[in-house]
């Protein structure tokens, strides 16, 4: 159950499974706000105490005090989770940020697109996606979904003729 | 379950509540889950021999499919010594129609991004702060 560190890794990973396994597999996501348990109040509360003993440098003590003031911050974190119950393949990944949010679900629309069984590529390109054998590197993707390398892993699970849309640079 | 899916527009005004509904109670989880809709009353299941001849037959459908949109809580039930309270299951489902998924997500966006308030802000100010402090130091 790869824990991914990047959405990008986690996108294409998902895409690459959706694409194999359209019909069974599915994305759950889960935005939880917890309270924390009692030992992490507890380290929080050492390391605020900590921090108050230290002798605080002199220009950066004020800003970094604010990070962290109440022990009892609840824990917010949203998981994406992709599962196939038939392989058994598990891909996710987890994030507290709010700014990432509004991209993971930009991502998991055009992950439902797989879903749907329609072509990826925008429409406005009117260019058939299957059989296209160059295909340009059009994915309406903020960009960074290139970026790291493909994983030969997962690319044999994709199997059939699709491993064309990757690998591009 | 199965029968009582929701319009979009509908999904949507309830999917606020559910979020808000989580953030009153100041914890708790927000289940969104999202898979192809495979199961049609109107056509037939593909045959056996269908499977066999191509088995990946479900890699290529001849119409593009809906997509499943669930949504719920997570329930819970009074427990003594803690502030746990009886709270029932939320559980929220749609049907999006391929032609409408775009529109739909980009709602589902705003409405995700809306409701999930508690995740961490960007801390824009701070990191300004650093770079200069680290070009002026250099």
């Amino acid at each position: 159950m790869p824990n991914f560190e990047t959405s990008t890794e986690w996108y294409e990973q998902s895409s690459l499974l959706l694409k194999a396994r359209p019909t069974t597999a599915r994305i759950t996501s889960k935005y939880s706000v917890l309270k924390p348990s009692a030992s992490k109040v507890q380290k929080r509360q050492k390391y605020l105490d900590k921090r108050k003993d230290a002798p605080k440098p002199p220009s950066t003590s004020a800003e970094a005090s604010t990070s962290l003031t109440n022990p009892e911050e609840l824990v917010a974190t949203f998981t994406l989770k992709t599962y196939d119950p038939v392989s058994g393949t598990c891909l996710q990944y987890e994030t507290n940020k709010a700014a990432e949010v509004g991209r993971l679900i930009g991502s998991l629309g055009r992950l439902s697109k797989h879903m749907a069984a329609l072509p990826e590529v925008a429409e406005d390109l009117s260019a058939p996606a299957e059989g296209a054998g160059i295909s340009t590197p059009k994915l309406e993707v903020d960009g960074d979904v290139r970026m790291s390398s493909p994983a030969p892993g997962a690319e044999q699970k994709a199997g059939g003729g699709k491993k064309k849309k990757k690998g591009k640079k | 379950m199965a029968d009582n899916h929701l319009s979009n527009d509908e999904f949507f005004s309830r999917l606020t509540d559910l979020f808000e509904h989580s953030r009153k109670k100041g914890h708790g989880s927000v289940y969104l889950t999202q898979k192809r809709l495979s199961f049609d009353t109107t056509s037939a299941p593909p045959s056996p021999t269908k499977i066999l001849d191509d088995p990946l037959w479900d890699t290529h459908p001849e119409n593009p499919l809906p997509v499943l949109i669930r949504a719920s809580n997570n329930s819970s039930s009074k427990r003594k010594g803690t502030d746990r309270e009886d709270i029932d299951k939320i559980k929220l489902s749609t049907v999006v129609q391929p032609e409408q998924l775009d529109a739909f997500y980009a709602r589902y966006a705003e409405v995700g991004k809306a409701g999930m308030s508690g995740l961490k802000k960007r801390d824009k100010k701070k990191k300004k702060k650093d770079k200069k402090k680290k070009k002026a130091g250099e």
